[in-house]
This record gives structure tokens, C-alpha cells and sequence, in this order.
């Protein structure tokens, strides 16, 4: 398994060079990020680029930084840096989750959350976190226009997001932790740390009476991709926390909704356990990270 | 389709022009010649046994190509001894009869060396995880896990 001839390798600086470079590169042209994806793709020729345009040196979408509203993670940050992270952790813990147990220490010295997002690969487990935090992401163009939008709509189908061939992502947002909300992510596959057959994040919003006032439910391994339950969301919203009953009718409510694939891994019977018996240890997780005492 | 590169290896500075398509892996195997490194798998990259250091972080040099390596350092297993002294990797992997082919094992020292260096007293549960990205087919991993433990004590 080889590439292809690729005809040229730029390494810009800037994110202004890196959109340029992308454009000048041609239709064939790809952003390369830590390409532990993309690698794979170019390898097995499911992709053919005529120009990688390599991001390693943008700094400029490196790193985490929190200001009082949010928090801010450029797209190059990688997935060992956001394990490390004690800013995300309670309200956006997750995206630790998820990040902390993506591939192998190998990869995650490599990948990156805006490769994966703009990857978007059908069962990955980062886009699912996101999806279930609530994130936003924000591109910028060639032409220099910026936009954000809210992670369910840059997601698309498989392999497909809402991001034009001249734009690149730079960042993605979390809101700031507040003291009441949590957020968990698991996964089930068939090894340690495999991509999995299904994976759960939950994140909940408490009040004083710590009944939840908020929550999203989003789910990777399934046959669309990342999706979100939103039976499973209402049923937690209203319910106290520790009314372990609703949490486990919130998860049945999610396997009853949602289309669940039968392959190889796994049949239709058992991805609906999973969503039910993972997504309740997630559920009762993200709580305690919301400060439920009990 | 070429480019030139300046890839350092174990502290020696390699100058060459080469295509754009070239894996790091096989920069280090032909053009480098230093063949401790070794391809296990094909596409997916998920055996591990090519595993490098590339600026000391464990990487995988077959998901990577090498012209995104110009300008760093890459270690190898070649550069694992010092001056003639083995690693104590190396050493309780000879003690602890932690390779049979050997295949896997070059991939395993190197991730093990950055692994240590972050978690100096492993337990047995972060050493597994820890090799997660590596595939044995040989010895069932208990030697490995066993050396490796072993090392950490030696080096604590």
C-alpha cells in the first residue's frame, strides 16, 4: 500500500498562507494535519492529492486557552494535549474522555481535534464528543471571511462537513465550564481503545435541587455517523439526578429512537444494550461531574 | 515531486532529495539504511512496529511521510544504546526473554522510552495501555510488560 505521486508539499506559517497555499494547490490540493487519518487514506489510494499543504507550523491554531466566556482549542491542538487538559475538565470532560483513548499513544502524539472534525469519519469518537458537548467551530476562508457554526451543523454525512474547499478550521469553542454542568464520554469496541461499536456522551446541566435543566445525548458507532437522541434528552431534562429510573429510560428511549446497524461487530440487539448500559454509566458520570452528591 | 530534506537521525543530519511520496519509514529503512525499524502492516498503520520518536514523542513512521520530518530529529532504536551501553529497556528485555522474532520489538523500545519518561512508575494496567499501538505476535506481551516494569524500577 503506497501513494500516489504527490507533485507538492508546502508548509505555511500563517493561517492566511495555509488558506492561500490550499487554494493555489488546486482542486486536488489537501490540508494535512497529523494525518492519522489521512495518511491512511493517501496509503490506500482513497485519496489521490496533487498538494498536501502540511499545518504543522500554523501556531497560530495551536493550543488551549480559556477567557471568562469560553473556551478556545485551536483545530492543530493535539489529542495528547487535550488528554492533558485540566481546563476541560467537569462541564467539557468528554472531550478528555474521548481524546484520552483515541487509537494509541502513538496517534494521539499525531492527531488532531480539527483533523478529526474535518475528517469526520463514520465511527470516530471525537466528533460524537463535540456533538455532545455542544460545541462550535469557526472557519475562515481564502477570501479572509470568518464564520462559526454549531458542531450538528458543520457535521455532515460520513467523510462530508460544511466546510468549502477554501476554508479552514481554526478553532473550536466549548463553552466556559460553569460549576453545574458535567460531561462523559464512553466507548465499547472490540479492543482496547478500538474505534468503537458504540460510544456515549452525555452532558447535564443541574439546578440547586440538582434536577437537570439541560442535557445533549450524542452517540458515535453508528450507521449514519455522529448523531444526537433527542428522546433521550428530554427525558433527562426535568429528572433528578439521582432518579437512576429516568436515566435508564432516557437510554432506552435513545435505543428505541434511534437507527442501530447490525455488521461484523455487532447486531442490532447489542449496539441497543450498549447505548443502554454504557450510556447509563456515561449519564451517571457526567452528574457527578455536574456536582451531584450522592 | 521532490523535495530536499534535512532529517536529523540519532544526531547524524541526512541531506537528501527525495519524492514527495516517500514514507518516513522507508526514508529510515533505504535512504537512511538503518533497517531496526520495520513495516508490519499496510494501510491502517496499526501495528506499531515502525514506531520512532520524532523530537522524542513515539509516532508512527509509516502514517507519516517524510518530507514532514525536514527540519526535525528522528530517534531509532539504533540510537536507543549510548556509547556502547545498552538501554536498561534493552537490558531487562534480554532479561526478561521479552522478544522471540523480534519483529515488533523496535516499535515497542521506542514507544516504551517516551513512556517511561512520562509515567517513571508504571503499573501493569499503564504499561498495556501504554501498548495499545503495538502488536506482538510472538510472545503474548507478559515478557514485555514484565521487562518493561522491570526497566522502570532500574531507571527510578
Amino acid at each position: 500500500m503506497y501513494p500516489a505521486i504527490i507533485d507538492n508539499y508546502v508548509r505555511p506559517k500563517s493561517v492566511a498562507e495555509a488558506v492561500s497555499a490550499l487554494v493555489e494547490g488546486g482542486e486536488d490540493a489537501l490540508f494535512i494535519a497529523g494525518g492519522m487519518s489521512l495518511m491512511q487514506a493517501i496509503k490506500s489510494r482513497m485519496v489521490s492529492p496533487s498538494c498536501l499543504v502540511d499545518l504543522q507550523e500554523v501556531s497560530e491554531i495551536k493550543g488551549i486557552s480559556a477567557n471568562g466566556d469560553s473556551v478556545r482549542i485551536g483545530a492543530m491542538t493535539r489529542y495528547c494535549e487535550i488528554a492533558a487538559a485540566s481546563e476541560l475538565l467537569g462541564a467539557n470532560e468528554a472531550l478528555v474522555d474521548a481524546a484520552s483513548h483515541v487509537g494509541d499513544r502513538q496517534v494521539r502524539n499525531r492527531g488532531t481535534i480539527g483533523g478529526s472534525l474535518c475528517w469526520n469519519y463514520i465511527a470516530a469518537c471525537t466528533p460524537a464528543a463535540c456533538l455532545g458537548i455542544g460545541a462550535t467551530v469557526e472557519l475562515v476562508s481564502a477570501a479572509g471571511g470568518q464564520r462559526t457554526l454549531a458542531v450538528d451543523d458543520f457535521l455532515g454525512s460520513p467523510l462530508e462537513t460544511d466546510r468549502a474547499d477554501d476554508e479552514i478550521m481554526t478553532a473550536v469553542i466549548l463553552p466556559a465550564p460553569s460549576a453545574n454542568t458535567g460531561s462523559a464520554y464512553k466507548k465499547w469496541g472490540l479492543v482496547a481503545d478500538a474505534l468503537p461499536v458504540v460510544g456515549v456522551a452525555v452532558l447535564v446541566r443541574i439546578d440547586q435541587e440538582e434536577v437537570c435543566t439541560h442535557a445533549r445525548v450524542a452517540f458515535s458507532g453508528l450507521g449514519d455517523g455522529p448523531c444526537r437522541s433527542a428522546a433521550a434528552e428530554q427525558t433527562l431534562i426535568g429528572a433528578m439526578a439521582s432518579d437512576n429510573d429516568s436515566i435508564s429510560k432516557a437510554l432506552e428511549a435513545a435505543a428505541a429512537e434511534l437507527e442501530v446497524q447490525a455488521d461484523m461487530w455487532a447486531d442490532e440487539a447489542y449496539r441497543k444494550l450498549l447505548i443502554i448500559e454504557l450510556g447509563r454509566e456515561v449519564a451517571v458520570t457526567a452528574f457527578r461531574r455536574a456536582g451531584v452528591h450522592n | 515531486m521532490y523535495k530536499d530534506v534535512t532529517i536529523t537521525i540519532n544526531g547524524e543530519e541526512y541531506h537528501e532529495h527525495i519524492p514527495v511520496r516517500m514514507l518516513l519509514v522507508d526514508f529510515i529503512r533505504d535512504v537512511a539504511g538503518l533497517t531496526g525499524t520495520h513495516v508490519g502492516c499496510t494501510y491502517e498503520g496499526v501495528c506499531g512496529a515502525c514506531t520512532i520518536q520524532v523530537n522524542g514523542e513515539a509516532m508512527k513512521s509509516c502514517l507519516m511521510l517524510a518530507v514532514q520530518a525536514d527540519g526535525h530529529k528522528v530517534s531509532t532504536v539504533e540510537g536507543l544504546a549510548q556509547n556502547g551501553k545498552l538501554h536498561p529497556l534493552q537490558e531487562e528485555f534480554n532479561e526478561h526473554h521479552a522478544l522471540q522474532c523480534g519483529y515488533c520489538t523496535p516499535g515497542i523500545l521506542m514507544n516504551a522510552e517516551e513512556f517511561l519518561k512520562e509515567n517513571p512508575s508504571p503499573s501493569e494496567d499503564d504499561i498495556r495501555e501504554a501498548l495499545i499501538g503495538n502488536l506482538c505476535r510472538c510472545t503474548g506481551y507478559v515478557n514485555i510488560v514484565a521487562a518493561i516494569k522491570s526497566a522502570s524500577e532500574k531507571m527510578g
